[in-house]
């Protein structure tokens, strides 16, 4: 007995043995095997941070000034971890606080409810720990009233926050893009990588977008050990922030201003004419460099519209055709066909590729029959037999039909692909695609267009992708187009595209050698990319808004240097007929653009090269784009005027008065000289920026030179050149500028 | 015996024993000598290493609330106290003597069970303690549980004693039915508090002592078949109430979070897992002085041991516990006569029992019930039952028929 009940016993110590080590087992498993999954489980529990957002930086002209700044607003802020911890979740406070700032409670509360899967803004979807900014801009009055009485409004403060400022208003708004808050989507991707907090405000458009890296900086995080009630126990890390570098653009403020202004006024003397055209773009490059001095669109919207968070109304507005699509760039995100300013292509490719002959002369007759279609000259001209310098000048399109023309033929015409001709030589899109055409310009902004310049294999390739739709449309026709006629003419050219769109058609191809047609499309800011490959002897540069990335304190972070991105296969003998009968355009008798600018000084010889596009429907487009001066180039620029009429008429003027702009025709020059700044904008010892060395000198010329580092008042931007302050600048805000920019509240 | 083996390597007991030997001639029966020392010394680490963890658990709460940091540390002190002379109480009168106070025991056991129903307090769902002043609670049912043991043992050893030497009679099935008429009362009432974790502390006591009183082995699988049949009913026909049901299913899904009961759990485990092997420091654990885990210095203490001591101080946490029951079935198996044995047998199935549960609860392998760890958890009523236990561990070892050390 004693030793069955040893046994028993025995068997007691096993089980409570082996529970025992069951146990060692499992904890082993867990503190040991799984540590790592729940060493971040405990971190993200008890680890709370608060952001302080980092200086961003300020976005410079060639001159310093500022394009993009900061400035401080009085923000009213509620603190949910105090205010819930109020009777009532703090119902009391807010129905104080609502009158006080001019709202309702409910719209109060909207704003500091939490964003969540099914809560939607307004609200907040930033960190339950920061104070959740409900007004910005508020009035001293508003903010004594809350700090006054501080009892009466616990988890209330009144702080001066920095919010992005826009000195020259809706200056270049398409370049210097907008700030938008982060989304959940981009934290999760990128949040690590690249510094994202909950409620950081990230660059969503134009310069913004593209150089977010270097101007957003390094938020500051304060990490707090909370416990399970939030409350906080200690502060287990502090990194200050860090500001944002400063971007010093090519643009200079006042190229920009004068080419929006005659983009503006262009406008409005159309619509005294009683046109419809309402959108107008214009680019001027450095042809050297590449460097974008001035790139406008119109409509243009004032960029504050996105400070602090877009309203859906605004966004609707700024989106709506029927304004215009402001938020839409024609310069470098729009395109359409370039009329004759093409002819640059065709020159080239005739001459490099068909053997055109320098020294021959070609006959221009006033109309060419094709294939059953009659192309004309502009305006039925007929000069006769001329040289291709006057073909150029007095802009004679059958002569390039014709090259076109025969090239398409020399590729098989219709027979494409088949018998004698397997690899069509596509002459004429290999050229426009040397010139930078079809593809982006690999401008610093996002969004950019690539035009479209379609050879055969392109053709075959979107009409696998079209027919379908092209064949309903012959079968259904265009219920949709009122008028009969243009229906059936639409419903022709689908059954067209239907049965034989795959064919490289002859018409398109001829109409490319002049520019037209539905095989091309530029955008403006490609045709200055080309024109600027002609004026400076055959480079194709990479169009840059930066110049230089400078840290706040001065240190150049980054200088952006010309990118070549192409070679135009065109000998340096050719280019010069080619520049020589551009400045013919405009100089010699019968030049379309002679008229244009018969008045300019010899001082500042321009060449260049009118177009007007035909658009289906509408008014023509009017093309010019040119380089000055024409011995050495030092400027392109291209304007562009939809729905108005020819370019000699519309575009050409727009171009004069950019180029009297920065040469001081007639007024103070913008880059006095001729040439834009090549130093860059000095920083000060407190942050503030000053022009370049270059321009203080010239500034203070004929005065004791003062180093505007020296203390005294920076020297204002506006006294630059000669004369007094410019007129179109003279509301330009002196230098002497906020110089913080915080990607603050919204 | 191992018991006797580690008794003799264990150098504290050498050196007790070195300096009696020095003193005075060493009494054979002397009670120092007798004393199980590494019983005593387990229990004595696992009691500090106690009030250590709840000092640090509460010192967080005391803290924000601008209270004392150290009053559960004195208030856990002060039982400790009490424990320590209810247990020297408990061990000095001879068992045998407790046999004929058994029946009062039990009555009081059962009178303190219907009082709590009355004047009792609910705390965390369960109607199970009795406010005194100064900001003390009796839990009966924790002295209950040293009653029933008595009982069961005086029912079920009590014949032997009375056989002709040399031939011993196990309990027969009238015995069984007495010592289960004897239980179900007090569980009843503990049931009605409700309090099922203490009632399977009762149910596997008094399987545990049924299995060693050598009582027919029927009594033995019936009960088990029974008490899983009953438990899977309770289920079934969700007799439970719901939160009961929720800790008692919840252990075995995935995804606790759903609930306040998976809540305790899993930031119990993310607190344990946080320690890793050498923990992160008593008064430095995150989870623990960020108070993630409720209730982290009665039911959750473990997590604090696994946080803040790692595995090495869990690990030892659990080792101590072993040597406690360890040495405990040694009593059993050494105490000579069968109600020696079926008390140690009790103790050691009521520590084993509330141990692994306790802390196989906090490991996320256990259902939630509200059961402290042996010595280690807060609480005063479960302080001096335990110490009763230990007591009465002693009692029957000073007592015992066979002299260890006559091996």
């Amino acid at each position: 007995m004693t030793d069955r009940l040893g046994l028993r016993v025995v068997v007691l110590r096993v089980l409570v043995v082996s529970l025992l080590i069951a146990l060692g087992g499992r904890l082993w498993y867990l503190q040991i095997l799984s540590g790592d999954h729940y060493r971040k489980v405990a971190e993200s529990n008890r680890v709370r941070e608060v952001v302080t957002p980092a200086t961003r930086g300020m976005v410079l002209d060639d001159d310093g000034r500022a394009l993009v700044r900061n400035r401080t607003s009085l923000v009213i802020s509620v603190d949910r971890s105090v205010v819930d911890r109020q009777p009532h979740a703090g119902r009391a406070v807010l129905s104080r606080l609502a009158p006080v700032l001019g709202m309702s409670l409910g719209e109060l509360q909207q704003r500091i409810r939490f964003c969540t899967a099914t809560v939607k803004p307004p609200c907040w979807n930033g960190s339950p720990y920061q104070p959740i900014p409900v007004a910005t801009d508020v009035t001293d009055e508003q903010a004594l009233s809350v700090i006054e009485h501080a009892d009466t409004f616990p988890g209330v403060s009144a702080d001066l926050q920095a919010v992005s400022q826009y000195p020259y208003g809706e200056l270049a708004s398409h370049e210097l893009g907008y700030l938008a808050p982060v989304t959940q989507d981009e934290i999760d991707k990128y949040g690590k990588q690249r510094g994202y907090h909950q409620n950081s405000l990230v660059g969503a458009a134009g310069l913004e977008d593209t150089y977010d890296s270097y101007l957003r900086g390094a938020d500051g995080v304060k990490k707090l050990e909370v416990d399970r009630f939030g409350r906080v126990v200690n502060v287990a890390a502090t990194t200050p922030p860090t500001s944002g570098d400063n971007l010093v653009l090519n643009l200079d403020a006042k190229v920009q201003k004068a080419t929006e202004q005659a983009l503006a006024n262009q406008l409005s003397v159309l619509r005294s004419q009683g046109k419809s055209a309402a959108t107008a773009s214009a680019v001027v490059l450095n042809a050297r460099t590449g460097g974008v001095v001035a790139m406008a669109s119109l409509p243009n919207y004032d960029p504050s519209v996105f400070t602090g968070g877009i309203s859906e109304k605004d966004y609707r507005a700024l989106t709506d055709p029927a304004n215009g699509i402001p938020l839409l760039s024609r310069a470098y995100q729009g395109a359409g066909a370039p009329g004759s300013t093409f002819k640059i292509v065709s020159f080239s490719t005739a001459v490099t590729k068909m053997h055109a002959d320098l020294n021959g002369t070609y006959g221009c007759p006033s109309t060419l029959q094709i294939g059953g279609q009659t192309f004309h000259n502009f305006e039925g001209e007929a000069p006769g037999d001329v040289s291709l310098h006057e073909a150029i000048v007095v802009s004679c399109d059958t002569i390039f039909d014709t090259f076109a023309y025969d090239a398409w033929l020399a590729d098989g015409g219709l027979r494409q692909g088949t018998a004698a001709r397997a690899k069509a030589n596509e002459y004429f899109t290999t050229m426009a695609k040397a010139f930078g055409f079809g593809r982006q310009t690999g401008l610093d902004l996002p969004g950019e267009t690539s035009g479209s310049v379609v050879d055969r294999a392109d053709a075959t390739k979107i009409w696998d992708q079209l027919k379908g739709s092209y064949c309903r449309r012959a079968k259904n026709g265009y219920p949709e187009v009122k008028d009969p006629a243009t229906a059936e003419r639409y419903r022709e050219y689908a059954q067209e595209a239907c049965t034989s769109g795959y064919l490289y058609n002859g018409g398109a191809a001829t109409m490319f050698g002049i520019g037209q047609g539905q095989y091309l499309s530029v955008s403006p800011l490609q045709l200055a990319v080309a024109y600027a490959a002609v004026a400076n002897g055959g480079t194709v540069l990479k169009p840059q808004l930066a110049k230089a990335i400078v840290s706040a304190d001065g240190k150049v972070v980054k200088t952006l240097k010309p990118v070549v991105t192409g070679h135009l296969p065109v000998s340096p003998q050719t280019l010069g007929y080619l520049r020589d009968a551009l400045h013919g355009v405009a100089s010699e008798p019968g030049g379309t653009a002679t008229g244009v600018f018969s008045d300019f000084p010899p001082t500042v010889p321009v060449a260049g090269k009118t177009g007007t596009a035909e658009v289906e429907g509408k008014s023509d487009t009017s093309w010019f784009a040119s380089f000055a001066p024409v011995n050495n180039p030092q400027y392109v620029i291209v304007a562009s005027i939809p729905d108005a009429g020819q370019g000699a008429t519309f575009a050409a003027p727009v171009v004069k008065e950019i180029y009297q702009s920065i040469y001081g025709i007639g007024q103070s020059a913008a880059f006095p000289g001729g040439t834009p700044p090549a130093a860059l904008p000095r920083t000060n010892p407190d942050g503030s920026i000053s022009p370049p060395a270059s321009i203080a000198a010239r500034a203070t010329a004929g005065r004791v030179a003062v180093p505007a580092t020296s203390g005294g008042a920076p020297v204002p931007a506006s006294s630059g050149g000669t004369g007094g302050p410019v007129s179109a600048l003279a509301a330009e805000p002196p230098l002497r500028a906020v110089t913080t920019r915080l990607g603050g509240p919204r | 015996m191992t018991g006797p083996d580690a008794l003799r390597s264990s150098p504290v007991v050498l050196r007790g024993r070195f300096e009696q030997g020095r003193g005075r001639a060493v009494q054979r029966h002397s009670v120092p000598r007798r004393l199980d020392w590494l019983l005593l010394v387990a229990v004595a680490v696992l009691t500090v290493v106690g009030l250590l963890l709840v000092w640090s658990a509460t010192r967080p709460q005391e803290l924000t609330a601008g209270g004392d940091p150290r009053a559960f540390l004195k208030k856990d002190l002060i039982n400790l106290a009490v424990g320590l002379v209810l247990g020297c109480a408990v061990a000095a009168v001879d068992y045998r003597i407790l046999r004929a106070y058994a029946p009062f025991v039990y009555l009081v056991s059962l009178l303190a069970l219907m009082a709590v129903l009355v004047v009792g307090t609910t705390i965390n769902g369960a109607h199970s303690w009795i406010l005194l002043p100064a900001g003390f609670q009796l839990q009966p049912s924790e002295f209950a549980k040293v009653a029933l043991i008595v009982s069961l043992a005086v029912i079920l050893g009590a014949k032997h004693d009375d056989q002709r030497s040399g031939v011993r009679v196990t309990p027969g099935d009238r015995d069984v039915l007495a010592a289960l008429a004897l239980a179900v009362v007090p569980m009843g009432l503990i049931m009605l508090q409700p309090d099922f974790g203490t009632v399977m502390v009762f149910v596997f006591v008094i399987l545990g002592m049924l299995a060693v009183s050598g009582a027919p082995s029927r009594w033995v699988v019936g009960l088990i078949i029974c008490g899983v049949l009953f438990g899977g009913a309770i289920l079934q026909f969700h007799m439970l109430k719901p939160y009961q049901e929720a800790r008692l299913t919840e252990f075995v899904k995935s995804n606790r979070n759903t609930t306040s009961t998976g809540y305790n759990v899993d930031q119990a485990m993310t607190a344990i897992a946080n320690g890793g092997f050498t923990g992160r420091g008593l008064f430095h654990g995150q989870q623990t002085q960020g108070q993630f885990v409720p209730e982290q210095q009665t039911d959750f203490v473990f997590s604090v041991a696994g946080e803040e001591l790692g595995y090495v101080g869990a690990g030892g946490i659990i080792l101590l516990l072993g040597v406690v029951m360890w040495r405990a079935l040694s009593i059993a198996a050494d105490a000579g006569e069968p109600f020696g044995t079926l008390i140690a047998t009790g103790v050691v199935c009521w520590f084993a029992f509330q141990s692994f549960v306790n802390i196989g609860m906090t490991l996320g392998i256990m259902p939630v019930t509200g059961l402290p760890l042996p010595f280690v958890s807060y609480g005063g009523s479960a302080m001096f039952a335990n110490m009763m236990g230990v007591g009465l561990l002693q009692n029957v070892r000073l007592r015992s028929r066979t002299d260890p050390h006559a091996l």
